[in-house]
């Protein structure tokens, strides 16, 4: 199913991209629409939709129906917060309130209850418990908690929320709450809902027998609530498109010396099989095939002469993938770059692009870069990029940050690996360049450098 | 009573100095006569055993290039340096060690048993270059009671033999290395506020400039090449050298070059001299900006320069300090001894403090008003696991704890927590280096610590490290909770584990070293 998914997000994306590249040829509007269709209510998004909905049932996350509820238990109809109460039964009602919590005040779902709560026995031990469905969608989720912090492989582990606490004992068989009263105060910031946007969300507050588990009562209530933020399956989804989106930024810099190398290839074709499937060693025997293919399709796309809109891409990851995933994406390029053990002054200015789109931060890049590409590997020596120079800098500041930038290689040039010795070397004498360049009575301003040295 | 003694091991000029009776220190000529020995090998041919130190083998190089070595301080603690002699791979530890050995022998002829010992560095060298000067001494058969610093060792010399005061910046350009240190001196009493150095910069790198010249000038004369054989550039290295002295005095200098195509005169002049050594100059002014920057001062800060190493002659050298500072460097009587000279003092003051009843009275008194307050020379540090604030993940990053150019002793401390439930044990690692990045920092001792097991995450270690005036640093790592606690002392000359591997490797260079009859 994935590598179906992928075959189109990748098909989709070099459709897009050919339309940019050739806008001649098609009506951008037009096509974009049509693209835009496809992503959305097309073969990639119910596929994906399906496969979603099998894992999520497969894990037990969907709620329960109504026909689900005990037959002796007593159960209100399904209300909005503003339906008439009956006190026969029991109600709930869900009110988005403020928690002060330490230094910080956070949003919270106060659930009330009042009506009448049923048991065989006088005295009984009640338990509440509160799981929260969202039923926004044709297949109703579970409302996600996560149980253990994490990224990549290992986590973040994520469970079905529910709220449970001691009711303490009932004193009589039919207690009666004749006013609302507060039950329960959820927490938002612990609560992960499928998708961003406008919720409505299911709110099932059961009385429990604390002894023996069975359902006392049970009442129901929805409430609409606007998510500010991305949902788990609005993340799923995110992570997938962002790997497919680093793909084709892997090629772009690849192709970006009009060339596309076998071990660039390679390494793209790895990194893909390690991301993109779910575990490279329980692919089925069609996946791995299918995935070549669709990569074998972008790299005809390449080896044609096509270009991607890199900043485009950059644009659409900007608002799905977090800063970790874009500086992962920064470094499968780098690493691509490498690969033909030189660097292109193409490559090397594409790099540079991506790291202005995909806005991390300059110095970290650089860092990255310096571990990535070493100076032996660049064809062009583009002093400004590798040390850091800025055009907003003034001779002074030239000089100091070269100075730091030589204490810093200095203290390198006596590593243990020799690698790392002959880079210091050379950047030490990048460096004094560097400075005789820009720092000396007769110096080149960085604005008059903007073209690299070679 | 001991003899009291300091070496300068330099890359192209080695010295040994000693104290007088009344703690004063004097150069001892080698058994030519000289008061520099070159530090160059010559492996004899004839006699595979005799191996010719200083100036018998600097001639030899003319015959059998192939079998002299020169410059061999450029490769301590390279572990993947070695020079092939009838089979024989020596190592950069052994073949320092033969010169020690001819500067040991020489000098006990006149002043008996030489034994206990200082050796001089270059500031920046890192433990794996101190500890292997270190082991050339042992393997020299000589005891080696301390290293010190070069520009240290000067600052000692000048400042007991004339009147230095204030914020005096030390600038040691030698035959293969520059050092730049500054420190503050009150009569005796001299504070090492920072150093810098750079290790492939010195007279050396200024003669290969040179030499490149002379190339350049024969190619264009003949279109032919003027070095021939690994003999011809060890002679025209040599009149690289000799050029390079000539410009420190005159405009102009003018050697006959003869090549395999013909002979021609050449003329350098001081300018082009000068150009050349242009971006060298350049990396020891960076140098110098780096070392006022630490030291939190601009040039108007600093009340004195003074001049070490032979290189330091050049005109261009001078002229660039005046240049920056507003006032001429000061020139000691001789620039290449006062690292040997400080040495021996040096050597004076740690015997005073480790073994004072081996000091005679006279050396003793002519010490007593001396204090040096030296600095960590490095950052030292642990490999730990912050979460990154930017991205929310795990980073493997180094963590300084003990800052480099902190005055000695001293000692501090960083609290670190376990990252996991049940956590039964932590890797514990010594870094020196100043660098976040682990890639680019050298780990010197790395240790396990165990801890209690099924133990929540968070539980509290504390790290503290602290460096003693003898250079002897102790690492305790200590789990609050239990209070267990791990202790790793680093000495100089011993990295907290010594393998086998370690010993054979000593045993073997001290047997090398000691089966070569050193002339």
């Amino acid at each position: 199913m994935r590598m179906d998914k992928l075959l189109v997000s990748i098909l989709v994306l070099l459709a897009a991209s050919a339309a940019v590249t050739f806008s001649g040829l098609i009506d951008r509007y037009q096509f974009a629409r049509f693209v835009n269709h496809i992503e959305r209510i097309g073969l990639r998004y119910l596929l994906k939709l399906r496969g979603l909905v099998r894992r999520f049932k497969s894990s037990g996350a969907f709620g329960r129906t109504r026909t689900g509820i005990a037959a002796n238990a007593q159960s209100g109809p399904g209300t909005d917060s503003s339906s008439p109460v009956d006190i026969r039964i029991l109600n709930c009602r869900v009110r988005l309130t403020k928690q002060k919590d330490q230094d910080r005040v956070v949003d919270v779902f106060n659930v009330d209850i009042c009506g009448s709560i049923h048991t065989s026995i006088t005295a009984c031990q009640a338990a509440l418990k509160v799981s929260v469905l969202d039923v926004t969608d044709e297949f109703p989720m579970a409302v996600q908690t996560q149980v253990r912090q994490g990224t990549g492989a290992g986590g973040p582990v994520l469970s079905p929320f529910y709220h449970k606490a001691d009711l303490g004992k009932l004193p009589h068989q039919v207690t009666i709450l004749s006013d609302w009263t507060s039950v329960a105060q959820l927490r938002l910031d612990k609560l992960l809902f499928p998708r961003r946007g406008g919720r409505t969300l299911q709110f099932d507050t059961s009385v429990l027998s604390a002894e023996t588990g069975q359902e006392l009562a049970l009442a129901r209530c929805r409430f609409v609530y606007e998510n500010p933020d991305f949902g788990f399956m609005d993340l799923q989804e995110n992570s997938e498109r962002t790997k497919v989106l680093a793909v084709a930024l892997a090629f772009a810099v690849s192709a970006a010396d009009g060339d596309l190398h076998d071990w660039e290839i390679d390494l793209i074709k790895n990194w893909a099989r390690d991301n993109i499937l779910d575990s490279p060693e329980e692919a089925s025997d069609q996946d791995i095939p299918r995935l070549d293919k669709a990569l074998n399709k972008t790299i005809a796309f390449f080896r044609a002469g096509n270009r991607l809109d890199g900043c485009g891409i950059c644009r659409e990851l900007l608002g799905i993938a977090p800063i970790a995933q874009r500086y992962d994406i920064l470094e499968l390029c780098l690493y691509v770059a490498r690969a033909s053990g030189t660097v292109a002054a193409e490559e090397l200015a594409i790099l540079k692009d991506l790291a202005t789109w995909l806005e991390v931060d300059p110095e970290r890049f650089r860092v990255m870069m310096q571990k990535v590409l070493p100076i032996d590997m660049h064809q062009v020596k583009d002093i400004q990029t590798v040390l850091g120079i800025t055009l907003d800098m003034d001779k002074e500041k030239v000089r100091r940050h070269l100075n730091k930038e030589y204490s810093k290689w200095n203290s390198r040039v006596t590593n243990s690996d020799p690698a790392i010795q002959g880079q210091a070397d050379q950047m030490l004498r990048l460096i004094a360049e560097a400075r005789s360049q820009y720092t000396s009575e007769q110096r080149v301003s960085p604005q008059d450098t903007k073209a690299p040295v070679r | 009573m001991t003899n009291i003694v300091g070496i300068d091991l330099g890359t192209t000029f080695s010295e040994l100095a000693i104290l007088n009776a009344i703690g004063k220190p004097e150069i001892i000529p080698n058994a030519d006569g000289e008061r520099l020995t070159p530090s160059a090998i010559f492996f004899d041919e004839e006699n595979p055993d005799m191996v010719r130190v200083g100036i018998e083998a600097i001639n030899s190089r003319y015959l059998n290039a192939q079998r002299s070595v020169r410059w061999i301080k450029r490769h301590m603690g390279d572990p993947r340096y070695h020079k092939t002699i009838d089979s024989k791979d020596w190592t950069a530890v052994e073949l320092s060690a033969l010169i020690l050995k001819k500067l040991k022998q020489d000098c006990s002829v006149e002043h008996g048993e030489i034994r206990d010992v200082v050796i001089s560095v270059p500031a920046h060298f890192d433990e794996v270059r101190r500890k292997a000067t270190m082991d050339a001494g042992i393997a020299a058969g000589l005891n080696v009671i301390g290293i010190v610093n070069e520009p240290v060792a000067a600052a000692l010399y000048y400042a007991t033999t004339r009147k230095v005061s204030g914020r005096v910046m030390v600038y040691d350009l030698g035959g293969g290395t520059f050092d730049v240190t500054i420190m503050d001196v009150k009569g005796h009493q001299m504070d090492i506020v920072c150093s810098q150095g750079d290790h492939s910069l010195g007279g050396i790198d200024f003669d290969q400039k040179i030499l490149e010249m002379l190339e350049k000038s024969y190619r264009e004369k003949f279109n032919g090449e003027l070095i021939a054989s690994d003999e011809d550039r060890a002679k025209y290295e040599d009149e690289s050298e000799d050029i390079k002295r000539t410009l420190s005095r005159r405009d102009v200098a003018k050697k006959m070059l003869y090549g395999p195509k013909g002979n021609m005169k050449v003329e350098i002049t001081r300018e082009m001299f000068e150009a050349a050594i242009g971006e060298l100059m350049d990396r020891a002014d960076i140098l110098v900006e780096v070392a006022l920057e630490e030291a939190g001062i601009d040039p108007s800060g600093i009340d004195k320069v003074l001049l070490v190493g032979g290189s330091t002659r050049i005109p261009l050298v001078q002229q660039r300090l005046e240049k920056l500072f507003g006032f001429p460097p000061e020139t000691a009587v001789n620039v290449d001894e006062c690292v040997a000279l400080g040495a021996a003092l040096h050597a004076g003051l740690t015997m005073v403090r480790e073994k004072p009843d081996a000091v005679s009275a006279g050396i003793a008194n002519g010490l007593k008003d001396i204090n040096l307050t030296d600095v960590c020379n490095h950052s030292y540090g642990t490999i730990c696991a912050p979460l990154d604030k930017e991205t929310g993940r795990r980073v493997v990053e180094n963590r300084i704890i003990l800052k480099k150019n902190t005055p000695l002793p001293c000692e501090a401390s960083q609290m670190f927590y376990t990252l996991t439930k049940g956590q039964s044990e932590v890797a514990v690692t010594v870094t020196q280096g100043e660098d976040k990045a682990v890639e680019y920092v050298n780990r010197i001792a790395t240790h396990k610590f165990k801890l209690p097991a099924d133990r929540p995450a968070q539980c509290p270690i504390k790290v503290t490290y602290s460096y003693d005036v003898n250079q002897r640093m102790h690492c305790k790592f200590e789990d609050l909770e239990s209070g267990r606690i791990l202790e790793v002392d680093l000495a100089l000359g011993q990295d907290g584990k010594v393998s086998k591997q370690d010993v054979k490797e000593k045993d073997e260079e001290m047997a090398a070293v000691g089966k070569s009859k050193v002339q």
